[in-house]
């Protein structure tokens, strides 16, 4: 099925020329017409399809590989090719020109084959193979300018959080193992697996085929958090992504919106039956507050591009959050939805850029391209990009008649409800939540207006240039129109407002049908959204009657925000530095100590090697001599009798044939 | 102990006693002539035994014949040969004639062994022929037995010593005068 | 009556200078002698078995025979030694040790 696509893919890099950027699209083209297959076949047919085979076997441990096909697993499968053959034919157009073409759809190539071989395969240890490849690729198109420095230091970065998050994953499927002697994802997770059939008792995690102490449980759970959260961009280890931004932007729309960070839902959808109460609130918290902090770090940002990766930041926080209030389905739902819009916004800000850049070469203006406080008015010069801006804008904002407003209503929704049994603490949640998606309704505002209303900043006082920009090619704009399709309800459900009725959110519903008794259900929606359009009023306004930051720049907050929290110079302060510190000491100590001791040894060993070297010289060389001698003498004694003497042959002649008669007399 | 008996103790004394000389001295002509006198002492022996012919064979060939012959080829050969006579060693058992003395030494024994072991007055073939009368009586002329024996049963050895010593007799001669021309 | 025993007895001591000669003499004239001294041992132990052959006389016939040999033995072992003293300047077997010059 897929696998020819990967094989297509992975043929890529032997292509070196100019046909491979359509050679890919068209790989991935194929892949996404099998995958809409794969899914038709599969999806909802309770028929999953798990096929695998012995790979190796280590002792007693019987490794099989596989594919396993169920319904997460086809969604993902369907929504990354989906995702992936827009911004291929996106890219074709996006790298034009650049010298490393080939490359990049080398690398773009790997990066699919990795993720779709990372969603289909059914044992952890593959699992975790695709998770590296997948850390990996990422990695390679980040940095794939890298005579930036900033883009090195950026996949750099990437690379270094993602190897803490692969350390918590391996932790975690090792303690795994040891507690259930398999791999196999199905038979760890299923409705009746291993892990459902494992309690935690008197401090002991019990399970069918032996126990470990509890605290074991917790690590594994940790780890693959960890690893969640690297992948994903949770706090604390969010930081990377804005960084990431250094990439192709059509790299960014793909990796760093849709597909990737999304491994990390994935991730936790896979393993949901490890997740005890106490750990799912964790996450709900972790989620929740990542979600509220990337939110506010987004509203004072000038980077167009670092905008949406802390927009991709806090709707990632959304749907771990929704993952650890129980809203599994939902969760995934949000996950497909955000994909195509994220992805889409990724691509309207590429054009953005794009023709900023163009601006900036024409004109040779000192200016960032990427930053909003420069552009504006782009509406009438870019109509198509616009419009699409707009749908991606409300379905991120979750306004109805878009799909972002099924998927993050059914979160916000159930988040309610969840709060509905426990005590104050836990009633902040969903507060935050609601609050985020405000937050969220007034970045993206500010983010339209700042860019497309009123009149192009970067032109002040420069009323000469002339501008030639426009929409781009079909290779623009077919993407798009597929992507915004995606951001509009139909494809989900035909009710535009009930998001219980979309066709996803079924698949996944593990808790039964939810009844729209509850209060919550046509409160939320209608308060959320009526609160929503009311904030990009306020912010339509603000930005574009006023057109000045009403914001003091000053603020606390406000620095806050712009600084984002401060993570990177903690991050900086608390980790960096130690660790230089730690380098600089143990340099220290390296040079000082361990060198004093080495040469210490290095004097030992002079010393020896001279007391072994008389040693050599006068006792083995001298019993070497003696053994010389011995043998010169021994053989000068045999030469003689081979010297041509005749005496001597006689000699030896004659004590032979006495020597024969003793014995004769003798015997 | 009758006189032959006293003769051949002597006899045998002498020629013991200058083959050692022979065999010890550092001085080749005192050797080359004390082997005369064991030659002579050796002549002795064998009339004792009887063999009147082969004694007088034996001083006319070796003491007239190759001690000559020995002689001459010393003294033809000169004065080097006279001074590298010199610088022999002194020793009669000097440490590198060590070997070559406990080799004799051993041998002497060996053989000593062997003749006492095979008691050779008791033979069987040597009975038979003292019954038969075939042993030689002490008056018996030997001589003429020698010479028919020589035309009739031994003629095929004779022809073949004669053709042999003519042989070394031309190849002597051939390699002297080969040498000289040299 | 002399035995034979005594015969042996002499012949094998002659025989074992002669052997010491042959081995340890530096000087092939001097080995000639050693050859010669054992030579005369057999011959004498010819001699002392041929007195009981009356009738075929092999004993003193042959010992006629290796006193002739010997004679030509000799003759042609003093061509050889002169020759080699032209050659090498010395008579020494031992220090002969070369094929060709």
């Amino acid at each position: 099925m897929p696998l020819l696509a990967f094989v297509i893919n992975f043929s890529i890099p032997a292509k070196w020329n100019k046909v491979s950027g359509w050679a890919s699209t068209i790989a991935i083209l194929i892949s996404c017409v099998l995958s809409v297959f794969v899914f038709a076949k599969v999806w909802n047919s309770n028929h999953i399809v798990h096929q695998q085979q012995l790979w190796f076997t280590i002792g007693n441990t019987k490794i099989y590989t596989g594919i396993l096909l169920n319904n997460l697993s086809v969604l993902m499968l369907l929504l990354v090719s989906l995702i992936a053959m827009p911004v291929h034919i996106y890219s074709t157009a996006y790298m034009k020109g650049d010298e490393n073409l080939s490359r990049y759809f080398a690398y773009l190539s790997f990066f699919c084959f990795s993720m779709l071989a990372l969603v289909v395969v059914d044992n952890l240890i593959l699992f975790y193979i695709f998770w590296e490849l997948v850390g990996f690729s990422s990695y390679l198109l980040i940095g794939f300018w890298f005579t930036r420095d900033k883009a090195v230091q950026a996949n750099k970065k990437a690379f270094i959080m993602n190897r803490i998050g692969d350390i918590g994953l391996l932790t975690a499927i090792i303690i795994l193992f040891s507690q259930y002697h398999t791999f196999d994802i199905t038979q760890l997770f299923a409705d009746k697996g291993l892990i459902a059939q494992s309690v935690i008792k008197n401090g002991l995690w019990v399970a069918p085929l032996g126990s470990l102490p509890s605290i074991w449980q917790y690590i594994a759970c940790g780890g693959i958090f960890l690893a969640v959260a690297a992948k994903s961009a949770q706090f604390p280890l969010h930081t990377w992504l804005p960084d990431a931004m250094e990439g192709p932007t059509s790299v960014s729309a793909l990796i760093h919106a849709a597909t990737m960070v999304a491994a990390g839902v994935f991730l936790l959808g896979r393993v949901y039956p490890l997740f005890n109460g106490l750990e799912l609130t964790i996450l709900a918290i972790i989620g929740c507050f990542t979600a509220f902090m990337a939110a506010t770090i987004a509203l004072t940002q000038n980077d167009l591009k670092r905008i949406l990766a802390y927009s991709t930041i806090s709707q990632l926080g959304f749907m771990i959050m929704a993952m650890g209030i129980g809203a599994y389905a939902s969760s995934l739902f949000h996950l497909v939805t955000h994909a195509f819009f994220k992805c889409l916004l990724f691509l309207v800000a590429g054009i953005v850029i794009h023709q900023m850049a163009h601006i900036k070469d024409d004109n040779a203006m000192d200016i960032d391209p990427q930053n909003i406080n420069n552009m504006g008015g782009l509406r009438k010069k870019l109509p198509f990009t616009f419009i699409a801006t707009v749908i991606g804008g409300l379905a991120l904002i979750g306004l109805p008649l878009t799909s972002g407003y099924l998927s993050k209503d059914s979160i916000l929704i159930q988040s309610f409800e969840w709060s509905e049994g426990r005590n104050g603490v836990f009633k902040l949640i969903p507060i935050f939540a609601l609050l985020t998606t405000w937050l969220t309704a007034f970045y993206v505002t500010r983010l339209i207006v700042k860019v497309f209303f009123g009149e192009l900043r970067m032109l002040h006082g420069k009323p000469d240039i002339k501008l030639h920009i426009k929409d781009g090619g079909w290779q623009y704009k077919l993407p798009l129109v597929l992507l915004a399709i995606g951001c509009l309800f139909p494809l989900f459900s035909v009710n535009p407002l009930l998001y219980e009725q979309a066709w996803l959110f079924k698949g996944f519903a593990i808790n039964g049908g939810l009844e729209r008794e509850d209060v919550y259900h046509t409160l939320i929606p209608a308060g959320v959204n009526i609160l929503s359009i009311i904030v990009i009023y306020v912010a339509y306004t603000i930005y574009v009657k006023r057109k000045t930051n009403i914001f003091p720049q000053e603020g606390f907050l406000y620095r806050l925000s712009f600084k984002e929290w401060y993570f990177d110079k903690i991050y900086n302060k608390v980790i960096v530095k130690p660790v230089l510190t730690l380098s600089t000491a143990s340099f220290w100590f390296d040079r000082e100590v361990i060198d004093g001791f080495i040469s210490l040894l290095v004097k030992t060993g002079i010393i020896l090697s001279k007391l072994s070297a008389w040693v050599d010289h006068h006792i083995i060389d001298g019993f070497l001599n003696l053994l010389v001698a011995i043998v010169e003498a021994i053989s000068n004694f045999a030469r003689k009798f081979q010297g041509g003497k005749v005496q001597y042959y006689l000699f030896s002649m004659l004590v032979i044939i006495l020597a024969l008669f003793i014995l004769k007399i003798v015997f | 102990m009758n006189l032959a008996q006293m003769l051949f103790y002597v006899m045998s004394f002498i020629a013991l006693a200058s083959a050692v000389f022979v065999a010890a001295t550092k001085n080749l002509v005192r050797s080359i002539f004390m082997f005369f006198i064991t030659l002579f002492a050796l002549a002795g022996l064998y009339v004792l035994a009887l063999a009147d012919f082969v004694a007088v064979t034996q001083i006319v060939i070796y003491v007239g014949g190759i001690l000559v012959l020995i002689l001459f080829a010393f003294m033809l050969s000169g004065r080097e040969t006279l001074n590298a006579m010199a610088l022999q060693q002194k020793q009669f058992i000097s440490i590198g004639k060590l070997p070559a003395f406990l080799l004799a030494a051993l041998f002497l024994i060996v053989l000593l062994n062997m003749i006492i072991k095979v008691d050779a007055n008791n033979l069987e073939w040597v009975k038979k022929s003292i019954e038969s009368k075939n042993d030689i009586p002490v008056n018996a002329a030997m001589t003429e037995d020698i010479g028919v024996g020589l035309m009739t049963r031994y003629l095929l050895p004779f022809e073949a010593i004669s053709i042999l010593l003519m042989l070394a007799l031309v190849g002597a001669a051939h390699l002297s005068r080969k040498g000289r021309g040299a | 009556m002399i035995s034979l025993t005594d015969f042996l007895i002499v012949s094998a001591v002659l025989f074992c200078i002669g052997l010491y000669m042959i081995v340890s003499k530096h000087n092939a004239i001097q080995i000639l002698i050693g050859i010669e001294l054992m030579l005369n041992a057999a011959i004498l132990n010819l001699v002392a078995f041929g007195k009981y052959d009356r009738f075929n006389n092999g004993g003193q016939m042959f010992a006629l025979f290796a006193i002739v040999l010997a004679a030509a033995t000799t003759a042609v072992a003093l061509a050889i030694i002169l020759n080699v003293y032209k050659q090498y300047k010395t008579i020494d077997p031992g220090k002969i040790d070369k094929l060709k010059d």
